[in-house]
């Protein structure tokens, strides 16, 4: 089920006083408004949970403002991002949130995912301009190696045998780092 | 406090929650803010002496119409602009569509006016208090809807603020009608459009100072 249909059903069945959904969904929002405000934030900004805290008590007490009519998360969304322009307001940032839609806050972009993302970054950094640009191409972009090597204007083997090596440069890195 | 106890604390106070409640109590409050207008007309600019012979006209009808539909449009409005992440939709265009419409009617008017006549027909005898009557009275039904806007979430503090403005101006005009005798489409489009507009830029300027939550 999407992240619209389930919220918006545990929503519904907190509005008529569903205890335990109405649990479920501000856990299940406590994760969403995590992510988003620590991205917006940056990391480790101990306001963040501060943040979350409020938005979810907002979440509960204006809960009536929730038309059942209307879809969840941009209601969700909108709660998030007027925090978000209040928290600034109140340290004086003046600071402007463009409004996104609601897929801002829903992003699947758990902190987990965000520190994988800025390994494989790290790593990649660390291979020679050319070599980066081929592995990225054939391994994060999805271009077969043809493409690739017309794209770079090499030979096909020649683009094989620079990401294979690439590769295990990168693994080696990693076995490095484990160790 | 952990967030997850304040999760636990806030499931426990679960109540159900009736949807229509906020319109209900928006309602209430235009409502107790129209008889405050009326009263005010009644004690304070007195009904027209010939309000029995003027409900009569088309013209009155057409005046009260064009500005009850901009009270109903700054009650939708008001209502939508409560609920975070709602877009105004179809009743933001409905004020213009009533001003457009209006002012066709007001140039037909003008057109088959004799020239010398038309200043006379456009300015009236009140045009230069009759907007600030009608900001004037347009107070309580824009604090109604800004006391109703407290109770909800709104999120666009200076939109909400404008679409309480244009219901308070909206009350105001309908309300003023009842005293002022102006009856021609030229004097309404202009001067009480212009009442109801100083009450909406109002609105929008003040809302982010009294909507704040």
């Amino acid at each position: 089920m999407t992240d619209e249909g389930r919220l918006k059903a545990l929503m519904l069945r907190g509005l008529a006083g569903d205890a335990q959904a109405h649990a479920a969904l501000l856990s299940a929002m406590s994760g969403y408004l995590r992510g988003y405000f620590s991205r917006r934030l940056g990391a480790g900004a101990a306001d963040a949970e501060d943040l979350v805290q409020d938005t979810l008590l907002a979440i509960h007490l204006k809960r009536g403002t929730y038309d059942p009519a209307q879809p969840f998360t941009p209601w969700a969304y909108a709660m998030a991002r007027y925090k978000l322009l209040d928290h600034f307001r109140r340290v004086g940032v003046r600071k402007s949130v463009p409004l996104e839609d609601a897929g801002d806050l829903f992003a699947a972009e758990n902190p987990e995912e965000g520190a994988v993302r800025r390994d494989l970054g790290k790593l990649l950094d660390q291979l020679p301009g050319r070599q980066r640009q081929l592995v990225r191409d054939v391994k994060l972009t999805g271009l077969s190696m043809e493409e690739a090597a017309a794209k770079s204007d090499m030979s096909v083997t020649a683009v094989k045998v620079s990401v294979h090596r690439g590769m295990k440069a990168m693994a080696r890195r990693v076995r490095d780092e484990d160790q | 406090m952990k967030t997850n106890e304040l999760i636990a604390a806030l499931a426990a106070d679960a109540q159900p929650v009736a949807p229509s409640a906020l319109r209900r109590r928006l309602a209430l409050a235009s409502l107790i803010a129209v008889t405050a207008g009326v009263a005010l007309v009644l004690v304070w600019l007195h009904m027209r002496p010939d309000i029995h012979f003027a409900m009569r006209t088309a013209a009155f009808w057409i005046k009260a119409g064009y500005t009850a539909s901009l009270a109903a449009c700054g009650f939708a409005l008001t209502l939508r602009m409560g609920r975070p992440g709602v877009k105004p939709g179809g009743a933001l265009a409905a004020a213009p569509i009533a001003f457009a419409a209006l002012a066709v009617l007001a140039a037909g008017e003008l057109l088959l006016t004799p020239k010398g006549l038309r200043l006379h027909d456009w300015l009236g005898t009140s045009w230069q208090v009759c907007p600030f009557l009608i900001l004037a009275l347009s107070a309580p039904a824009f604090a109604a809807a800004i006391w109703a806007l407290r109770g909800m979430a709104p999120t666009r503090l200076g939109r909400a603020g404008a679409a309480a403005g244009l219901l308070g101006g909206g009350v105001g005009a309908t309300v003023y009608g009842l005293h002022c005798q102006e009856m021609t489409a030229a004097f309404v489009v202009t001067w009480y459009s212009l009442g109801v507009f100083a009450a909406v830029a109002i609105g929008a300027l003040l809302g982010p100072r009294l909507l704040r939550w």
